[in-house]
């Protein structure tokens, strides 16, 4: 059971940080930033 | 010399043939070197003569060799007619060609991808299942061939007939590829009679590798015949390579290559096919429905197995290329952008949106029931319902309209054309991410159904399992909380979002698909594929899905054309005929719901002449056919 819950973690570490780096990088190849709402 | 060599000579013969062919047309629209080198002289002495004018798209100056686009008007010269509405018959005619077209074009590439499956791999008893697969196909589409270019001249007559004028002034445009086009298709025909009666002949080891390279060749030009068609279509919606009086200025690759040209292509290449897909799956399903030994069951579930999944394949990025030509639409002229998804076409795209979505229920319902063929696949039979409401709330999301259609009670009643709560589904930022939560379902339902009856016996099969999951489960949550996010930023910063929520269902398909088949190399089999032992209503969601695909062809193609509005070409050619209004949408529903009956029932007829031919075959044709002893689970 530990084992399921440490390879969750580092699952959804990976996963929430490649998905947060494609929203960041292709909104800025389009000239747009990603963080508007959290800058504004 | 001797009998094969004489084989292999002849067949790399045919294949020298076909290449020339292919290239035989662009030789002929070569400018002759002769006229070439004096040229230059007769230019200079022609350059004070001469009259010039500015390319309406891409600005740049050049000599007038053209007529200016005919001033209409309404009348017997250039609209002569029939007591009926020509652009009724022109597109009764217009989309049954393309019905045919599109069927023909995408099958020789199915056939393909077939053969080369069944060259490349390794187990002898597969490799002849796939060759004869890929010999079903392109036997489907010859008769279906003939009939195509039967309705080519039927199209190229009414528009003789009932359009001359505008006819006219696009052949003056478009000479100097005409004879290209028509060379193209005599170069198809050929390669394809070629290709189908040297099936038998070419049948093993480098003369199999010829045969397969003639279908290559055969799909190039099928290609390059549909860009050629593309291209006048193109220029009807978004002209260039005339000035604003719509004189030829003497470039055709300006005329080809219009702002909507590509966008058009890869739109049609990926639409064809998966309508090719669904035309072929209907084809297996109603065979199976009525196949009376569990051989043919077997056979043609299979074969409705294997063409949705190319079909799919293909409609998976359909939406994704779908959104770039709108995309180049609004670039082009945002005016025409605003008619068709905010304006007077916005209704029929609620309609498209339904469409899809059935398309997409249509092949996660036939799926979840093929898992039903699987021993060991029960195991997510308990978790389908979910999947269920995920792909209905997606639906649900996609299919809501801006506003509603209502009388005048009901708008008083509501507080305004939108309903405060389902308006707010009725924008793209939610209609994107209804879109992607559907496709991304999908993608899941493909990857339990490859999985189904194997374990893996990997070492990290508990890390890639759940690193599997939650790499879902992030994907919908980006997915949606993208879509929500674009409500609380301005239109500008919105309109990017859709890039990475496209990009998280592309991830979703291409790495999970590739973990997956990492993960299931050498898996234990829990059990075999029992093909034939499908259920009966999953054949009948193939038939949907083929239908639903025709139904949405003509609806798009209908979109398509109607944003032109009271133009022949946009801006530069007026339609002054009676017929220059925009269809209802009930009227343009009928119609397309006709043209779609009218295909399945003509296409039924091909495939009633299809079997005449199978009946007189030798017996030893049909050996190699899946039998309904178990498969080897690499055939999925």
């Amino acid at each position: 059971m530990g084992q399921n819950i440490l390879y969750g973690i580092i699952s959804l570490a990976i996963c929430v940080g490649y998905f947060l780096l494609v929203d960041h990088f292709l909104m800025d190849a389009q000239g747009l930033d990603f963080w508007y709402m959290f800058r504004k | 010399m001797g009998l094969v060599t004489r084989k292999k000579v002849f067949s790399i013969m045919a294949l020298c043939a076909m290449v020339g062919l292919l290239l035989f047309p662009v030789i002929v629209s070569l400018p002759s070197l002769a006229i070439g080198a004096d040229a230059p002289d007769a230019a200079k002495k022609e350059e004070a003569k001469v009259e010039k004018g500015r390319d309406v798209y891409y600005k740049t100056e050049g000599i007038v060799v053209g007529a200016p686009a005919p001033k209409t008007v309404d009348g017997p010269k250039d609209y002569p007619r029939y007591n009926f509405e020509s652009r009724v018959l022109l597109w009764f005619a217009n989309q049954q060609h393309l019905y045919y077209g599109s069927f023909v074009l995408a099958v020789p590439i199915f056939c393909m991808v077939v053969e080369f499956m069944g060259v490349v791999t390794k187990d002898k008893a597969l490799a002849k299942r796939y060759d004869q697969l890929a010999y079903d196909f392109i036997k489907i589409s010859l008769t279906a061939y003939s009939l195509t270019a039967v309705l080519g001249g039927i199209l190229i007559f009414t528009f003789l007939t009932l359009y001359p004028a505008f006819f006219g002034y696009l052949s003056s445009i478009f000479r100097p590829v005409m004879h290209i086009y028509a060379l193209m298709f005599v170069a198809e025909s050929a390669t394809l009679y070629i290709y189908y009666y040297g099936w038998d002949k070419m049948k093993e080891g480098f003369l199999k590798w010829i045969h397969l390279s003639m279908s290559v060749i055969l799909n190039i030009i099928g290609t390059l015949l549909m860009f050629l068609a593309n291209s006048w279509i193109g220029f009807m919606m978004s002209p260039a390579g005339v000035d604003e009086q719509g004189r030829f200025l003497g470039n055709i690759w300006h005329v080809l290559h219009t702002a909507l040209w590509n966008p058009l292509n890869l739109h049609r290449i990926l639409g064809n096919m998966a309508f090719g897909g669904g035309v072929v799956a209907a084809y297996a399903a109603y065979k199976f429905l009525a196949s009376k030994t569990d051989e043919d069951r077997a056979h043609y579930d299979w074969m409705g197995y294997i063409a949705m999944a190319l079909g799919v394949a293909f409609l998976i990025p359909l939406p994704f290329a779908g959104y770039w030509l709108m995309r180049e639409v609004y670039a082009y002229r945002q005016q025409m952008g605003i008619t068709l998804m905010g304006g007077l076409l916005a209704w029929l795209f609620i309609i498209q949106a339904t469409m899809i979505g059935i398309l997409f229920l249509s092949t996660n319902y036939y799926l979840w029931q093929a898992m039903g063929r699987m021993r060991g696949a029960e195991k997510y039979q308990r978790y389908i319902k979910y999947l269920v409401f995920i792909l209905a709330c997606g639906y649900l999301v996609f299919i809501t309209p801006h506003t509603m259609v209502m009388t005048p009670a009901e708008l008083k009643a509501m507080g305004g054309q939108q309903h405060p709560v389902l308006g707010n589904y009725g924008v793209m930022s939610a209609k994107n991410g209804g879109i992607n939560v559907i496709i991304t379902t999908t993608v899941l339902s493909f990857v339990w159904y490859m999985r189904g009856n194997k374990v893996s016996t990997v070492s990290w099969a508990k890390f890639g399992n759940i690193f599997m999951g939650v790499f879902f489960a992030c994907a919908y949550v980006n997915i949606v909380g993208l879509a929500i996010y674009g409500y609380y930023i301005p239109a500008n910063v919105r309109v990017g979002l859709s890039v990475p929520q496209v990009a998280t269902t592309l991830s979703s398909l291409f790495f999970m698909f590739a973990l997956n088949s990492v993960m299931m190399k050498g898996a234990k089999q829990t059990g075999a594929i029992e093909w034939g032992k499908i259920s009966a209503r999953s054949q009948y969601a193939l038939i949907m899905l083929a239908t639903a695909f025709t139904w949405m062809m003509g609806l798009m193609g209908y979109i398509r054309s109607s944003v032109r509005l009271f133009w022949h070409v946009n801006e530069i050619m007026r339609d002054n005929s009676p017929w220059a209004y925009t269809h209802t949408v009930g009227f343009a529903a009928n119609m397309i719901s006709f043209n779609v009956l009218f295909f399945w029932i003509s296409i039924l007829f091909v495939f009633w002449l299809g079997s005449l031919a199978a009946k007189k075959a030798p017996a030893g044709e049909k050996a190699g056919v899946p039998g309904s002893a178990p498969q080897p689970a690499g055939s999925h």
